[in-house]
């Protein structure tokens, strides 16, 4: 998997709160589905949770054209 | 240091009240974004602002720091701004705002990897070549640590602004947020910031949200900025050996004009000490 990958995953984890529900659940299921490789799919597994859900709820307002 | 300046970022909330107090300002900072794909006459009202008061351009969502290539389309309009607006500098944030097609919306920390910092670098190059100057770089704030990353923040950057031989706009709030949200000390990571390069600053406040027992700053643009961050203006003004261009950003909840004033004050001050610091270190040595 190139270095891309993951930049991919991670917006669409921003920008899909479907996609971010499933993987909260099962964190390395969706990574190996997006293709990447199993060091990335280790890293995402570690990924700081609360992080990934307070930026995404930041992004969304934004996106929303309201203050993050 | 006489040619450093201290301003305020342009906003159409803050129109009136910029400019009935221009003297107040070195400096303003305006959002390059709402301008791109204007009439040629509507983007040279900024060269006439510029010259009552000199301009700067910031770019919000070139999104330069990826391992992908930065869009044509968006180089292109940055290019046609800079061109009819004559700033006399430009920025842009490291960070990435669309990968795959999926637009995240706003500012987003890449992985810190050897891969993110070549495309940086590469993106970085290519902006400066279809501007015609190299954007100012700045780190920016993030809730969460990017994942799979092999480097720390300040290594990440020194890498890429030496690689592509960029100046810095050091975001100080961005850096403060990141410092207290990840358990490192504010000052330490502005020192193992490439000081060197950093001709350009930015100061804004935040507020702070809470999940699940965990509490984090975020940096929202809509607060004043807190003290720490004067204090490490002062102590990056000490320690940085170009001119600086000090922007106080505001995004909304705007207090009276009197009150950005008094922080585009309080913020010259604190360089003013921080050159005086310096001076003094420089004698006694």
């Amino acid at each position: 998997m190139s270095a891309a990958g993951i930049e991919v995953l991670l917006a669409r984890l921003y920008a899909d709160a479907g996609l971010r529900s499933e993987f909260l659940r099962d964190p390395a299921a969706v990574a190996r589905a997006a293709g990447l490789d199993p060091h990335e799919v280790a890293a995402l597994q570690a990924i700081d949770r609360v992080g990934l859900e307070m930026a995404a709820e930041s992004y969304e307002r934004k996106r929303a054209g309201k203050a993050p | 240091m006489s040619a450093d300046r201290v301003g305020l970022g342009w906003r159409g909330e803050l129109a009136a009240g910029i400019l009935d107090r221009l003297e107040a300002f070195d400096v303003l900072e305006v959002i390059a974004e709402p301008w791109m794909g204007k009439p040629r006459r509507d983007v040279r009202a900024l060269r006439t602002l510029g010259e009552a008061c000199p301009v700067v351009i910031h770019g919000v969502a070139m999104g330069l720091a990826s391992s992908l290539p930065v869009e044509q389309g968006r180089l292109d309009a940055m290019a046609r701004i800079v061109e009819e607006a004559r700033p006399s500098a430009w920025s842009e944030h490291l960070a990435f705002v669309r990968a795959g097609g999926f637009e995240v919306g706003h500012l987003a920390a890449p992985p810190r990897t050897e891969a993110t910092v070549a495309g940086t670098i590469a993106n970085i190059e290519r902006a400066a070549r279809v501007v015609g100057s190299p954007p100012g770089v700045e780190n920016i704030a993030t809730l969460v640590d990017p994942p799979a990353s092999s480097l720390d923040e300040c290594a990440w950057t020194r890498a890429i602004v030496a690689g592509a031989n960029a100046p810095m706009l050091l975001d100080l709030h961005n850096l403060y947020a990141n410092a207290v949200n990840f358990r490192r000390e504010p000052l330490q990571m502005l020192l193992a910031m490439p000081l060197d390069r950093v001709a350009m600053v930015h100061l804004s406040g935040g507020r702070w949200i809470e999940r699940r027992g965990e509490r984090r700053l975020l940096d929202d643009h809509v607060h004043d900025p807190p003290d720490p961050v004067y204090e490490m203006l002062e102590v990056l003004a000490a320690n940085a050996p170009r001119a600086l261009t000090v922007i106080v950003e505001r995004d909304g909840g705007y207090p009276s004009m009197d009150q950005l004033v008094a922080q585009v004050d309080r913020a010259r001050e604190a360089v003013r000490r921080g050159r005086e610091a310096a001076g003094a270190l420089r004698r006694v040595a």
